[in-house]
């Protein structure tokens, strides 16, 4: 409960600290600020602005706020989920509270019940403070729920990865019948499955969901792939790369510098000034404003997975000894 | 020997039955086609020693095991298949006590309500006061033998038909035995429950129940009546067998300097024993259970220096 409110009010204050950062009119570039700012750039009330936002964005703190929302629902889940069981079955409890239940399966589900209900609104505050913070990371603020920036910390699927790995640990808790070892378990089977899920599901659900982007990903965007072809002003392009460089540059010949020991000379190339953006692979995203269609898609899924590690848990608490 | 009546009657009288029952864990065999019946209303002491199968027995009855042959039922219900049913007639004692380290009993009292509907705290209440023990007291610093009043509350609570009690004297001092004993007593006489109260040590139990089945080998090797156990059997020495007598088992008598043999006498099925009534001779309960014990056991060991 701590470490949810903890995280749910430091996401809070980082978000504070960057929406405090005050732009003068028209410096606000709707953009992230790089991860480092440029010490040359001469001092100007905007570029001031901007570096004081930098440095806050990718200041250590932050960094720490946001390696917590990632690892918090997995904590939260994991440490409930692994004594929820096992404990009783280590300590000696479980025969007298089986004998006393009657249904193991009805004891379970009203233990697992009561957990839920504490750790869904912790579990949303934080997820919806770091929806908070995620917004304030663009430059005069933006809409988190029109953004896949790291969507899956935050929000909504916070509450989801918490109660997949819940119910998941309570079930590695009730076939191992011990706190650490299901801990120790959920721990690795939660670091793969979180990275391994990504990839699947970018890969192949969402995959139908995305458009092409010529112009490659925008702020929001969740980018899935780029093609292997490449294309020019919105079309098929098809020819020699080579060709279409030589042909849209200008390459001058540089000489050697004297006051430079060991500096050779070389072709310096520059494009023409007519020149386009080159060919390159489309980018295949998802727009920041299906965020919620997308929400729609992957909560059931999660969910579903979380009442599948439930039912796994129901079974073999019904099946096991309890000691 | 044994409560063997027709199946029919013993079944309808007996809170608890077991058929045939048998379980093995891997190759070694805790239960082998135990037939036992414990008729509502008595409290019947089950008796043998480690690994006789005491405690499979009475897990088996609590669906905490599944037999691998035969079935038992409790109170008229078989308890895996309909393991709900059956646990809400039973009150259960844990060997060791077990409890809920961070609670107090009043928690532990507030959490039996929670998990069974019957549960009558103010009944486990009643009688943790009138041993003074704290309700506030918080259970892991209990002593061992108010655990086990603590456990024993907890099952008389559920107000349940059949207690099942799985040698909860095994770790209390004498003084917490004969407390333990003695409410486990009041509480039955008083509602009329059945108990099965399981123990390694005779003392213990020769006092408070009225029935003895002794666990040895997975078999049971004797189920009757306490006085019908100590009425047909005789301990001599292995060269004076009384007339027509069986011979159970021999073991070391008392002082370790002979063989003593006990003997099932002629008859004993029947009503008086040896057919001599007057002024019947009885055998001490601790030799019937050490005769049938050693039976178990074969000779071995039994060499005198």
């Amino acid at each position: 409960m701590v470490l949810c409110l903890g995280v749910a009010a430091a996401a809070l204050v980082e978000a504070y600290r960057l929406g405090s950062v005050q732009f003068p009119a028209g410096c606000v570039t709707g953009g992230y600020s790089g991860p480092s700012f440029d010490p040359s750039a001469p001092p100007t009330p905007c570029n001031l602005a901007s570096q004081r936002f930098s440095g806050i964005a990718w200041s250590f703190d932050m960094s720490l706020v946001r390696m917590f929302e990632q690892i918090l629902p997995f904590i939260v889940g994991i440490t409930f989920g692994a004594v929820l069981v096992a404990k009783e079955i280590e300590e000696g409890t479980a025969p007298l509270s089986w004998a006393l239940a009657g249904s193991r399966r009805r004891w379970l589900l009203g233990k697992l019940l009561a957990v839920i209900v504490v750790i869904v609104p912790l579990l949303l505050i934080a997820g919806l403070a770091a929806d908070v913070r995620q917004g304030a990371m663009v430059q005069g603020g933006s809409d988190s729920h029109a953004s896949f920036d790291y969507y899956a910390d935050r929000g909504v699927f916070f509450v989801l990865w918490g109660l997949a790995a819940l119910c998941g640990t309570v079930a590695l808790g009730a076939f191992t019948g011990r706190t650490m070892p299901a801990l120790f378990v959920a721990l690795i089977v939660c670091v793969f499955a979180r990275g391994l899920w990504e990839q699947a599901w970018n890969q192949t659900v969402l995959r139908q969901f995305a458009v092409r982007a010529d112009q490659g990903a925008e702020r929001g965007d969740l980018s899935l792939y780029q093609t292997s072809e490449l294309y020019l002003d919105g079309k098929l392009w098809v020819g020699d790369f080579d060709a279409w460089w030589q042909a849209h540059q200008t390459c001058t010949e540089v000489k050697p510098d004297p006051s430079i020991p060991a500096s050779a000379g070389g072709m310096v190339c520059q494009p023409t000034t007519d020149a386009t953006m080159p060919p390159m692979p489309a980018t295949y995203v998802i727009h920041g404003d299906r965020y919620w269609q997308i929400v729609a898609l992957e909560s059931p899924v999660l969910l579903g997975g979380a009442i599948v590690f439930s039912g796994v848990a129901l079974f073999w608490v019904g099946r096991r000894r309890p000691y | 020997m044994g409560a063997d009546g027709g199946a029919s009657t013993a079944t309808a009288t007996a809170a608890l039955v077991a058929h045939g029952l048998s379980k093995r864990f891997r190759k070694k065999v805790a239960l082998d086609s135990v037939d036992l019946s414990v008729p509502a209303g008595s409290i019947t002491a089950l008796v043998g020693p480690n690994g006789a199968g005491k405690t499979t027995l009475i897990r088996v009855c609590m669906a905490f095991e599944r037999p691998n042959a035969g079935r038992v039922e409790v109170d008229g219900v078989d308890p895996w298949r309909h393991r709900s049913e059956a646990l809400r007639r039973v009150g259960y004692v844990p060997q060791t006590p077990a409890v809920y380290r961070g609670l107090s009993v009043e928690d532990h009292l507030a959490m039996a309500r929670s998990l069974h509907s019957g549960f009558d705290a103010d009944y486990a209440r009643r009688r943790l006061d009138q041993l003074g023990i704290p309700l506030d007291q918080r259970a892991d610093t209990l002593s061992g033998g108010q655990g086990a009043q603590l456990g024993l509350a907890i099952a008389l609570g559920t107000r349940a038909k059949v207690l099942l009690l799985d040698e909860p004297l095994a770790n209390l001092d004498p003084l917490a035995r004969r407390e333990f004993i003695q409410v486990l007593l009041d509480a039955v006489r008083a509602e009329g429950s059945t108990a099965l109260l399981s123990s390694h040590i005779v003392t213990d139990v020769e006092d408070a129940c009225d029935r003895l089945a002794i666990l040895g080998g997975g078999k049971v090797r004797l189920d009757c009546p306490l006085e019908e156990a100590r009425r047909t059997h005789r301990l001599t020495d292995a060269d004076s067998p009384p007339p027509g007598a069986t011979a159970v088992g021999s073991f070391l008598g008392k002082g370790g300097q002979k063989v003593m043999t006990l003997w099932r006498l002629a008859g004993a099925d029947t009503d008086g024993a040896d057919g001599q009534s007057a002024a019947p001779e009885t055998t001490s309960l601790e030799d019937v259970v050490l005769g049938y014990l050693a039976a178990g056991r074969g000779t071995a060991g039994l060499q005198l220096n």
